[in-house]
C-alpha cells in the first residue's frame, strides 16, 4: 500500500519536537470487556447529574453485563434488565458472536415527557469506558483546549505531528 | 493570539515541492527537505501570512492593533475597516444563534473577537492551501483543527481528543465522520479570557469539542457548548448541524447521539 508523504511544519513556531503520545489508560482493556460496558451507555439518557440511574446501571449488573464479560463467553442475544431514569425507560440487550460483541440495541426507550424527548435529540450522557473502545492507534491530529504552558503547546503540537507518522 | 499552528500537507500535492531524492517512506522526510522545497516554503509562508495579518488587527495583546484601539475607545466601531465591521458582524450574529452562550463581549466591556478570529484564519489558511493545489491536508490551530481530503488512500483523518483531567493523555479519538472535516475544542484551561460563564449559573463542562462542516461553526459551538449549563446543552445544539462531546468536572461525558452511536459502532467493530 501506497503510504503518503506530508509536510509537517509548525507555521507560528519554529519547533518541533518529536514526541509520542500516550493513548488513554485503558488502552490495553480487552475489546470484550470494554465493549460491555458500552451497552449501558445508550441507555443512559440518565439524569445529568448522574448519580441515580446511570451509577445503578454500572454498578448493579445487568444480565446482559456479566454475560458479555465472561471473555470465554456465550454466543447470542443477551438483554438487560429494565432501567428507570427520570427521563424513562431503559433496556439495553447485546449480541455476541464468536466472543465478540457484535450489536447493540435498545428495544425499550420510552419518554416520560417532552423534555427527555429535547434530552434525547441534541445531547445524552455516555460512559467514558465507552469511548476508550474507540480509540486509534493512529491519530493524526489532537484538538484539546491549548493550556497555558508553552511546554504543553509544544508537545501537544509535536504530539500530534508525531502521531501522523506513527502508521 | 500566541498559538501554534502545525500543518501538514501531502508533498506530491503542492505545486513546486522537491520529491528529488525524497525518501517517500521516510518520517522525517520533511525535515531533510524543509528548506529546499521552496513550494512548500512558499505555501507555508503563505499560512504563516494569513495568522500574521490578522493577529495584527484583532490581538488585544498588541497594544498597536486596530481592536486594542477600539478597547482603548480610540476608535469607534464604526469608523473601523471593512474586516472589523464584518467580524464584529459575524461574531454578533453567532451571539444570537446562540442565545447569547458565544458572546464577543467581556465582562468588563471590552469586544474580544478572538472567539471568531482564529477560525476565520483557519478557514483562509486553509483556502491558501487548497488555492496552491494541495488536496490532502490538516492544519491545527492551538488544538483546532480543519482537514481536507484524506490521510492515506481509502482512509479517514482520526482526531484525538484530549482528557482535561489528564493534559497528556487521550480521552478518545474520533474518526472524520458525516463531513464533519472541522474539529474545535474549548476549556477552562484555554489561553486567554474569551470564554465567560452565562449569568452567575456555574457552568460544569469542563471541556467541549464540536464537529462540524467549518472551523467557524466548530469553533463557536465549542466555545458556546462550554459556557452552557449540562441541562442547557440540548437547548443549544437544537438546529445547529454539528455534534459536540463535552467533559464535566467529574469527568463525565455527554454527547450528541450520533456520537453516541458512532461509539458503539466502533466499540462493536
Amino acid at each position: 500500500m501506497r503510504i503518503r508523504a506530508f509536510f509537517v511544519a509548525a507555521a507560528a513556531s519554529g519547533v518541533v519536537i518529536l514526541t509520542g503520545w500516550e493513548m488513554g489508560a485503558q488502552h490495553a482493556t480487552p475489546m470484550i470487556a470494554s465493549s460491555t460496558t458500552t451497552p449501558p451507555a445508550p441507555s443512559a439518557p440518565a439524569p445529568q447529574g448522574g448519580s441515580t440511574a446511570a451509577p445503578s446501571t454500572a454498578t448493579t449488573p445487568s444480565p446482559s453485563a456479566p454475560a458479555a464479560a465472561t471473555t470465554s463467553s456465550t454466543d447470542g442475544t443477551f438483554t438487560g434488565a429494565l432501567e428507570q431514569s427520570p427521563f424513562g425507560t431503559v433496556q439495553v440487550s447485546v449480541t455476541i458472536t464468536g466472543g465478540k460483541l457484535t450489536d447493540v440495541k435498545t428495544p425499550q426507550l420510552t419518554e416520560t415527557d417532552g423534555h427527555s424527548q429535547r434530552i434525547d435529540d441534541y445531547a445524552i450522557p455516555i460512559l467514558r469506558s465507552s469511548v476508550l473502545g474507540a480509540q486509534s492507534a493512529k491519530v493524526n491530529s489532537v484538538s484539546g483546549a491549548t493550556y497555558t504552558s508553552d511546554a504543553y503547546l509544544q508537545s501537544l503540537q509535536s504530539a500530534l505531528d508525531k502521531a501522523h507518522f506513527a502508521g | 493570539m500566541g498559538t501554534m499552528v502545525s500543518l501538514s500537507v501531502e508533498i506530491a500535492d503542492v505545486e513546486g515541492a522537491d520529491l528529488e531524492g525524497a525518501d517517500v517512506e521516510d518520517p522525517d522526510v520533511e525535515s531533510a527537505h524543509f528548506e529546499s522545497a521552496g513550494g512548500w516554503d512558499a505555501v507555508r509562508t503563505g499560512v504563516h501570512d494569513v495568522f500574521r495579518a490578522l493577529d495584527e488587527r484583532f490581538s488585544l495583546f498588541r497594544e498597536d492593533s486596530e481592536l486594542s484601539r477600539v478597547a482603548r475607545g480610540e476608535l469607534d466601531l464604526m469608523h473601523t475597516s471593512d474586516e472589523m465591521r464584518e467580524t464584529y458582524e459575524l461574531a454578533v450574529r453567532w451571539r444570537s444563534a446562540t442565545a447569547g452562550a458565544f458572546t464577543p463581549d467581556r465582562p468588563d466591556g471590552v469586544l474580544d473577537l478572538n472567539g471568531v478570529v482564529k477560525a476565520i484564519a483557519i478557514d483562509r489558511a486553509g483556502r491558501a492551501l487548497s488555492d496552491a493545489g494541495a488536496k490532502n491536508w490538516c492544519i491545527n490551530a492551538g488544538g483546532d483543527i480543519l482537514y481536507r481530503g484524506s490521510p492515506e488512500p481509502g482512509k479517514r483523518w482520526v482526531t484525538g481528543i484530549t482528557d482535561p483531567l489528564e493534559h497528556e493523555k487521550l480521552l478518545t479519538s474520533i474518526e472524520l465522520f458525516d463531513g464533519h472535516v472541522a474539529v474545535a475544542t474549548s476549556g477552562y484551561a484555554e489561553r486567554g479570557l474569551h470564554i465567560w460563564h452565562r449569568g452567575a449559573t456555574r457552568n460544569r463542562f469542563i471541556q467541549a469539542t464540536a464537529m462540524a462542516a467549518d472551523i467557524v461553526t466548530a469553533d463557536v459551538l465549542a466555545t458556546a457548548a462550554l459556557a452552557t449549563p449540562p441541562g442547557e446543552l440540548s437547548n443549544l445544539l437544537a438546529g445547529h448541524p454539528v455534534d459536540v462531546l463535552a467533559v464535566d468536572g467529574d469527568g463525565e461525558l455527554t454527547v450528541t447521539p450520533r456520537l453516541r452511536d458512532y461509539f458503539a459502532h466502533v466499540a462493536v467493530e
